[in-house]
């Protein structure tokens, strides 16, 4: 034997959740904003992104190609770019394609309003795992109310481009008072369009959904038969296209994860590291510090007793989300 | 044999890691486990190929690195982290 110990005992599986960060030498999943630029302006962004949005201090090229370099070093799995719109960075392909080459998957989350049939035979070559594109309706109705400036025949145009590229394709659906009743909809709308994955869960009480809360904010009782329909949609295409959304409350959530941080850092547009998007805390600065530095900084943070208490704050106060954009440094 | 298109893998002090990156989902891997995908990661080939380099490598019977390899490379199929 190679060891005592027989190889197939020794795979459990876990969900990332599941997966004490502690353990591990690099995160296994960075989720950067590249720019809060954005050519939208939806109601409920939790980046309060939009036009003329960028932040001032985002990351210069050489910074960003610093920060990739060791994500590539650091054998980072798994990335993805948001923003804001991250298509819109003047050196979006640029990057991609070091990621990619240097064997990270990559997924892009995008409006898909700027995907062009040539922009998105250039993501098939460069090996993008997938492009997530956020489609919050079934119909122009619901999509274009959500999304400011948006057009919904536009992000179709896109989501066709990449499917005729052969890039594969993520819807992402966020409810509201006025769209939740389309989900059923909905999914089976990301099965036509090609869609391999669907995802959704609770809109958050963050960023811009703090100013339109009082026109989005879904009732439970909407809620409840959101959740009803995506189970019956989960068991519908079973086998064809995975249906993921999220039923726990935020709270619950993050209660778990105070004692499960997932091996995920959000990194913001200016280089600030965020422990998760529904805590105010940073827990370093990647033009100051170097990613290995961030990941120790991380472990340490999620164990600061202002992380908790901020947690059970929420309890009693569940509209402190309105705050997360008030970095706390830890 | 190789690792499934979504599947990565990463050696880690307490052995390794595979990352699904579709179901996000991740295994934790002892050192005898990552020993294993660490071959199947470097050079895909088929089981034999496999457990004779591993009984190059590491001292053992090849009967028992057979087993071992089999039973493991079984389980990995079943979670969808291996492809030919």
């Amino acid at each position: 034997m190679l060891e005592a110990a027989s190889p197939g005992e020794a795979i459990p599986s876990a969900t990332p959740a599941q997966t004490s960060a502690g353990d591990l030498g690099a995160p296994l999943y960075i989720a950067w904003q590249v720019t809060n630029e954005c050519d939208l302006a939806c109601l409920h962004c939790i980046e309060e992104s939009g036009p003329g949005k960028a932040f001032r201090d985002e990351l210069s090229e050489r910074q960003a190609g610093a920060f990739l370099e060791q994500v590539a070093a650091e054998q980072v799995p798994y990335m993805s770019f948001s923003g804001g719109e991250p298509t819109l960075h003047p050196r979006f392909f640029e990057m991609a394609g070091y990621l990619c080459e240097r064997q990270t998957q990559l997924k892009i989350e995008t409006n898909a309003h700027g995907l062009t049939a040539e922009g998105c035979e250039r993501l098939r070559r460069i090996g993008v795992k997938a492009v997530q594109v956020s489609l919050d309706g079934a119909t122009r109705e619901t999509f274009n109310r959500m999304r400011v400036r948006g057009d919904f025949d536009r992000a179709l145009q896109g989501i066709a481009h990449l499917r005729a590229a052969g890039v594969p394709v993520e819807i992402n659906y966020s409810p509201t008072r006025f769209n939740i009743h389309e989900i059923g909809l909905a999914v089976d709308l990301a099965y036509e369009l090609g869609a391999e994955s669907f995802y959704t869960g609770r809109t958050m009480y963050t960023g811009n959904a703090v100013k339109t809360w009082h026109r989005l904010a879904p009732s439970e009782e909407q809620y409840g038969g959101f959740f009803e329909s995506l189970h019956a949609k989960t068991r519908e295409y079973a086998g064809r296209m995975r249906v993921h959304f999220h039923e726990m409350g935020l709270l619950e959530e993050l209660r778990y994860r105070l004692h499960h941080p997932a091996a995920l850092l959000i990194v913001l547009p200016n280089g600030l590291v965020k422990l998760i998007n529904a805590l105010p805390f940073v827990c370093g600065d990647l033009r100051r510090q170097s990613l290995k530095e961030v990941w120790a900084n991380f472990q340490r943070a999620w164990q600061d007793p202002r992380v908790g208490q901020f947690v059970e704050d929420l309890a009693s106060d569940p509209r402190k989300t309105a705050t997360l954009h008030q970095w706390v440094f830890l | 044999m190789r690792l499934a298109r979504y599947v990565k893998f990463r050696e880690e002090r307490f052995g390794g890691v595979l990352f699904e990156t579709r179901s996000e989902k991740v295994f934790a891997l002892n050192p005898t486990a990552s020993a294993i995908v660490r071959e199947i990661a470097r050079d895909g080939s088929d089981e034999s190929a496999l457990v004779a380099r591993l009984t190059d490598s590491y001292n053992g019977s090849r009967a028992a690195i057979a087993t071992e390899v089999a039973a493991f490379v079984g389980d990995l199929r079943s979670r969808g982290l291996l492809e030919d």
